[in-house]
C-alpha cells in the first residue's frame, strides 16, 4: 500500500458578496487523496473551481468547511503566523506567470525560499548545484528574469519550487504562458521529477499537459466529476482518453461511457 | 459631437486616476499661485515705494527667473511620471481601435483640464492669500509706509505665459511619445526590466572626487571674498557629486554588500538589498533631486534668516555709533584741535537744544570697528570733551533722547557743521537701518518663499515616488507572500526599505549642510555678519524644522504607499 500524503475531506468553498446577500459556491464537497510519488493533473473548464481548489491546497485560502490534511496534519490546526513557514517547508509552487522577482538574478530567485528559512550559505549552494543541473539552467544563474525566455523562467521557477525539497509540488497552469516546445520540455522535467520520487499536483487546461500525469481528476461545477488513471498507456493513448473524457464532461454528463 | 466625446473621455480618465491627478492639480495650483504672487509683488508699485524697494525688486526678479525654470522642469517631471504610468492604457486604446490622433486629442484635453483648473485655482488662492502675504512682507521689511497690495496685469500675463509654455511643451512631448510608439510596445512597456547602467565605477569615483574637493574647500576657505566667489562653483560640484553618488555610488556599495554572501543571504538583507538595487537603478536621480532641493532649502532659509536676525549686530559692527560725520579737509587744510573742540561743543549744544544728549560709551560695543577704536590700533583716536569720538577724520557719537529729538538733531547737523568750513558727509544709523532691513527683509522673504517652493516640490516629488514605487512593489510583495513570506516579514521589509530610501536624501542633505556651514559663516562675514553662533544656530534650527516637516510628509505619503501595496 502506498503511503497517503494529502487528503481532502468534504471541501466546500462558498464566496459571499460584501453584504452577504449573494453567495456563490465555488467548491462543493470535494474529496480525494494523493499518495506519495503521484503525478496528478486536475482538469476542468473555466470557473469549475480548479484555482480555488489549488489555493486551498496551498493554504493560501481557507475552505468554508471540510479539511485538508498533509501527512495527517490538518491545515486548520496550523496557527496563522506559522502558515508561511509551513508553506515554505512543505509545499513548492509553480505558477502560470512564473512569479519571479525582477530584482533578483535567477540564482537568487531560486534561493529565495531557502534564504527565508535562514539556511546557511554553504547548504544553499550545495543544494543549488544538482537542481540547476537537472533543470539545465546552470549557465543562466547570473541572468535576470527579464533577460531569459519564458521556458527558462519557468524552469527557474520549478527550481525554486523543488529546492526546498517540498513534500508536494503544486503547479497552477505551468504551461499556460509557454510555447509548445517549452511546454513539452517543462512537462518532461515534471515527469523526470516525478520519477525521482516527487509528488506533483498540476492544475491545467491543456489535455497535452495532463497526458504527462499518471492520473487526471476532472472537476466540474465545484465537484470531482470523474478521474482516469494512465495505467500502462503511452502519452498518446492517454491523451485520447483525456480528450474523450472532456467531451463527456462538456456534454453535461448525459453520455457516460 | 466628436469633440465632446474626447472631452468626456478626458474627464473620465482624470476621475479614474484621481490618486495621481490630484497631486498634479495641486502642484499646478501651488506653483502657479506662488509664481503669480511673486510676479505681482515685483511688478507692484507698492514695492517700489518701499525704502530700497528697487533693491528688493532686483533680487525678486532674479528669483522669478529661477522659479520659472524650476516650475517648468518640475511640471515636466510630473508629466513624464503620469505618462509612464499610463503607457499601457494607451496601448490598450490603440488595440481597441483608437487612433494615435484620437489618443493625442484626448491627452491634450486632459492637459487643458488639469493645467487650466490648476492655474485658475492657484490664482484665485493667490489673490485671497496674497493680501495676507503682502502684509507679512511689509513686516519682514521692517517698515510700514503707505504700500498697497495691487497686482498688475503683468502678473496674470506672466503666469499665463509660463503655464502656456508648460502646456505646449508637455503636450508636444506626449504627442510625440504616443506617435513614435506602437500599441504592443506600449502594452508591455511597463514590464521592461532595467539593465545595469554603464560606467558605474568611474561615475562613483568622479562623485567621490567632486564631493571631496567641494568639502575640502568648503571647510578650508576662510576669506569671505574667496568664499563668495567660489560658493556657486562648489554648489555645482556638490550637485554633480550627489547625483553621481546616488546613481552610481549606491550601486557600487550594494554590489559590494551583495558579494558578502553571509550578509546578503539573510532574509531581511536579501530582500532589502535587492529592493534597493531596483530603487536605485530607477529612482536614484529622483532621490538626488530630493536631496539637492532639501540642501538648497535648508541653506537658503538658514542664510537669509541669519542675515535678518543678525542685521542689528551687523549694523552695529559697521556703525558702532549712531551718527558718523566724515570730514574731508582740503589738501592744504589743517584741522586744528581747536576746530575739533569747537565742533564737539557745537554738536553737544545743538543736541541739548533738541532735548537730546551725546554719548560715546565704548562699553557694550562689539565688531571690528569698535575694537579698532578701543585698541587705538593704527588709527589716530581720541575722545573729545563732549562725548564725541574722533577716529582719524571721522567723528562718531551716540544720541540719547526721544525719537523726535533724534530726528530734529539730525536735521541740524548740516547747520552745525557748515560754519566750520570743512567739507563733510554724515550718516545715521536709523536711515541705514531702514535700508538694511529693506534688503535683508527682502532677502528673508525671498528665502522663505523659495524655501516654501522647494518644500512643496520636495513633498510632491516624495509623493509621486511613493505612488510609483507602491505600484511596482505591489506585485513583488504578492509574489514574496506566495513564496512563503509571512505578513510580518513583508511589513518589516517594506518599512526597512522605505526608511532607507526616504531618509537617505535627508541624511545626505544634512551632511552637505554641515559641511557647508563653515563656508556659509565665512561668506556671511563678507556681509559684515560675524556672529558664527547665530549662523550655526539658524542652520541647526532650520535643519531640525525641515527634518520634522520631512518626517510628517513621509508619514502621510507612506500611508498612500501602504494603501497601494496592500493586497
Amino acid at each position: 500500500m502506498v503511503q497517503e500524503l494529502l487528503r481532502c475531506e468534504n471541501i466546500k468553498k462558498v464566496y459571499h458578496t460584501k453584504l452577504g446577500l449573494q453567495s456563490y459556491t465555488a467548491l462543493n464537497d470535494v474529496n480525494f487523496s494523493l499518495a506519495a510519488g503521484e503525478f496528478v493533473a486536475v482538469m476542468g473548464p473555466s470557473g469549475s473551481g480548479k484555482t480555488t481548489l489549488l489555493n486551498i491546497l496551498a493554504s493560501l485560502d481557507q475552505p468554508t468547511s471540510g479539511n485538508v490534511l498533509l501527512e495527517g496534519q490538518n491545515f486548520r490546526d496550523i496557527p496563522e503566523k506559522d502558515l508561511a513557514q509551513f508553506r515554505r517547508d512543505n509545499l513548492g509552487f509553480v505558477f502560470q506567470d512564473f512569479n519571479l522577482l525582477d530584482t533578483f538574478s535567477l540564482k537568487d530567485n531560486i534561493l529565495l525560499p531557502l534564504v527565508l528559512s535562514q539556511t546557511p550559505v554553504k547548504e544553499m549552494e550545495r543544494r543549488l548545484q544538482p537542481v540547476a543541473a537537472m533543470l539545465h539552467i546552470e549557465d543562466l544563474l547570473t541572468k535576470y528574469p527579464y533577460e531569459v525566455s519564458g521556458g527558462e523562467k519557468q524552469r527557474a521557477a520549478v527550481a525554486r519550487a523543488v529546492i526546498t525539497e517540498p513534500k508536494i509540488i503544486l503547479a497552477d497552469e505551468p504551461t499556460g504562458a509557454l510555447d509548445s516546445k517549452s511546454s513539452t520540455n517543462l512537462l518532461q522535467i515534471f515527469r523526470a521529477l516525478n520519477e525521482s520520487g516527487k509528488t506533483i499536483l498540476m492544475v491545467t487546461h491543456s489535455s497535452m499537459a495532463a497526458s504527462y500525469a499518471k492520473r487526471v481528476l476532472f472537476i466540474k461545477d465545484g465537484a470531482i466529476y470523474s478521474q482516469i488513471y494512465r495505467g500502462e498507456e503511452d502519452n498518446h493513448a492517454f491523451f485520447e482518453r483525456i480528450v474523450n473524457n472532456i467531451t463527456v464532461l462538456s456534454n453535461g454528463g448525459v453520455d457516460i461511457g | 459631437m466628436a469633440k465632446a466625446f474626447y472631452l468626456k473621455l478626458a474627464v473620465a480618465n482624470i476621475k479614474r486616476s484621481r490618486e495621481i491627478y490630484i497631486p498634479h492639480f495641486l502642484a499646478t495650483a501651488i506653483i502657479s499661485g506662488v509664481f503669480f504672487l511673486i510676479c505681482g509683488l515685483v511688478s507692484s508699485d507698492g514695492l517700489t515705494n518701499l525704502p530700497s524697494g528697487v533693491t528688493a525688486q532686483t533680487i525678486f526678479s532674479a528669483g522669478i527667473f529661477l522659479f520659472a525654470v524650476f516650475s517648468v522642469i518640475f511640471m515636466l517631471y510630473i508629466n513624464g511620471f503620469l505618462m509612464k504610468r499610463r503607457k499601457r492604457e494607451f496601448g490598450l486604446y490603440g488595440v481597441l481601435g483608437l487612433s494615435k490622433r484620437h489618443i493625442g486629442r484626448m491627452l491634450v484635453w486632459e492637459n487643458v483640464l488639469v493645467l487650466g483648473l490648476g492655474v485658475v485655482c492657484g490664482i484665485a488662492a493667490a489673490l485671497i492669500f496674497g493680501k495676507l502675504l503682502f502684509l507679512l512682507l511689509l513686516r519682514a521689511i521692517h517698515t510700514a509706509p503707505n504700500s498697497e497690495f495691487i497686482i498688475g496685469p503683468e502678473a496674470y500675463l506672466m503666469t499665463l505665459g509660463l503655464f502656456v509654455l508648460v502646456f505646449v511643451v508637455t503636450s508636444v512631448i506626449n504627442l510625440v511619445r504616443v506617435h513614435i510608439s506602437n500599441p504592443i510596445q506600449l502594452l508591455y512597456s511597463e514590464k521592461k526590466g532595467d539593465k545595469d547602467s554603464r560606467f558605474i565605477v568611474p561615475r562613483a569615483v568622479v562623485g567621490i572626487i567632486c564631493l571631496g574637493v567641494a568639502y575640502f574647500f568648503a571647510l578650508t576657505i576662510d576669506i569671505p571674498a574667496t568664499a563668495i566667489g567660489v560658493f556657486l562653483l562648489l554648489a555645482v560640484l556638490v550637485i554633480i557629486a550627489t547625483n553621481a553618488l546616488f546613481v552610481a555610488g549606491s550601486i557600487v556599495v550594494l554590489r559590494l554588500l551583495r558579494k558578502r554572501k553571509k550578509l546578503y543571504y539573510k532574509p531581511k538583507n536579501f530582500i532589502a538589498i535587492s529592493g534597493m538595487f531596483q530603487r536605485m537603478k530607477q529612482n536614484a536621480s529622483g532621490l538626488a533631486v530630493i536631496c539637492i532641493l532639501s540642501t538648497m532649502l535648508i541653506i537658503t532659509v538658514a542664510t537669509t534668516t541669519s542675515l535678518y536676525l543678525g542685521q542689528e549686530e551687523q549694523l552695529r559692527a559697521s556703525y558702532p555709533f549712531d551718527v558718523e560725520i566724515w570730514l574731508y579737509p582740503d589738501a592744504d587744510q589743517e584741522i586744528s584741535s581747536q576746530t575739533l573742540v569747537a565742533i564737539d561743543r557745537d554738536l553737544a549744544e545743538a543736541a541739548a537744544g533738541c532735548g537730546a544728549s551725546l554719548s560715546a560709551d565704548l562699553e557694550g560695543k562689539s565688531g571690528p570697528a569698535a575694537e579698532e577704536i578701543a585698541n587705538g590700533s593704527t588709527y589716530d583716536y581720541e575722545l573729545l570733551e563732549h562725548s564725541v569720538v574722533r577716529m582719524n577724520m571721522v567723528l562718531m557719537f551716540d544720541i540719547e533722547g526721544s525719537d523726535e529729538a533724534y530726528q530734529e538733531f539730525l536735521e541740524q547737523i548740516p547747520d552745525v557743521m557748515t560754519p566750520h568750513g570743512i567739507s563733510f558727509s554724515y550718516s545715521d544709523i536709523e536711515s541705514i537701518r531702514v535700508d538694511a532691513y529693506a534688503f535683508s527683509g527682502g532677502l528673508l522673504f525671498l528665502g522663505v518663499f523659495f524655501g516654501i517652493l522647494f518644500l512643496v516640490i520636495t513633498i510632491l516629488v516624495i509623493y509621486f515616488k511613493q505612488i510609483t514605487e507602491g505600484y511596482e512593489d505591489k506585485e513583488r510583495f504578492a509574489i514574496l507572500q506566495k513564496v512563503g513570506m509571512n505578513d510580518t516579514q513583508v511589513k518589516e521589509t517594506i518599512n526597512r526599505q522605505i526608511l532607507w530610501v526616504f531618509f537617505l536624501p535627508l541624511l545626505v542633505a544634512v551632511c552637505h549642510t554641515v559641511a557647508a556651514s563653515k563656508i556659509i559663516c565665512v561668506m556671511l562675514q563678507g556681509f559684515e555678519l560675524y556672529n558664527s553662533t547665530l549662523v550655526l544656530g539658524c542652520i541647526g534650527i532650520t535643519c531640525a524644522i525641515f527634518a520634522v516637516i520631512y518626517l510628517i510628509v513621509f508619514r502621510l505619503t507612506a500611508k498612500v504607499y501602504y494603501r497601494i501595496v496592500k493586497w
